[in-house]
């Protein structure tokens, strides 16, 4: 369930396949930042707040060095690449409090693409060790 | 995540180690906000053992650096790596929060 503490066991399923990749530490902690900004959106803003509703995270390893991760919602439609970029000329004083992870995800996740079908959210990258 | 609270010529130093994410940021704002209200404008926060921060961890930095700024201060953010400082570098946060090599440097402030 899309609920936060569900973060740390769905961290824990990613990190298995991390290492059934061999990604190193690094790609590692990358990957668990994916995931907890993807997961983090979801349970607060994709479901209403007292109706939490599922997500599914499948993961798989198309070859050593590479994982390849999907997440499945059926909240609101949500598509993280049409969502504006921040303005990091700002100061500090005039900075949104928010509004850094999806430049985060953007940036991390390899070959990150979305789709809308029949009520449910799909997002998929990739990450590998060369990244 | 845990965070040490040390005093160095005066001048105090959070040692914030482990992973800074949506579980527990609140929990480093918290203690920023206890030393703001202590007085403190100038806060160090050192982050050489800090292995891994989010957006979450990243908007207590912008909240409680605007809130030093208020006060006149800022915060001197020290000995960054490995992810957490590829996280402060995409989001250009290192612009506006200037990060300090040593916790020397960070003392020394400017």
């Amino acid at each position: 369930m899309a609920k936060p503490e569900s973060l740390g066991p769905v961290t824990e399923f990613v990190r298995s396949g991390a290492r059934e990749a061999d990604l190193p530490e690094l790609q590692m902690r990358q990957l668990e930042l994916l995931i907890e900004e993807i997961f983090v959106n979801i349970s607060r803003y994709s479901y209403p707040e007292n109706a939490p509703g599922s997500v599914t995270v499948r993961y798989a390893v198309p070859r050593s060095g590479e994982l390849s991760i999907e997440v499945e919602d059926q909240g609101i439609e949500f598509d993280p690449l049409a969502a504006p970029a921040p303005d990091l000329a700002l100061d500090l004083e005039q900075r949104p409090i928010g509004g850094l992870g999806i430049l985060l995800l953007k940036t991390f996740a390899g070959s990150l693409s979305y789709r809308r079908e029949e009520g449910w959210n799909r997002l998929k990258f990739g990450i590998s060790a060369n990244s | 995540m845990t965070i040490e609270r040390t005093q160095v010529d005066g001048k105090v130093v959070l040692h914030v180690a482990g992973r800074m994410d949506a579980d527990n940021a609140i929990l480093f704002e918290q203690q920023c906000e206890s030393c703001i209200a202590e007085g403190v404008s100038n806060l160090i926060i050192n982050l050489a053992d800090l292995k891994y921060v989010s957006s979450m961890g990243l908007r207590s930095f912008v909240m409680i650096g605007q809130k030093l700024r208020e006060k006149g201060g800022d915060f001197r953010i020290c000995c960054v790596t490995g992810l957490v400082r590829q996280v402060f570098e995409i989001t250009r946060l290192n612009r506006v929060l200037p990060l300090h090599d040593s916790l020397e440097s960070a003392l020394v402030g400017g």
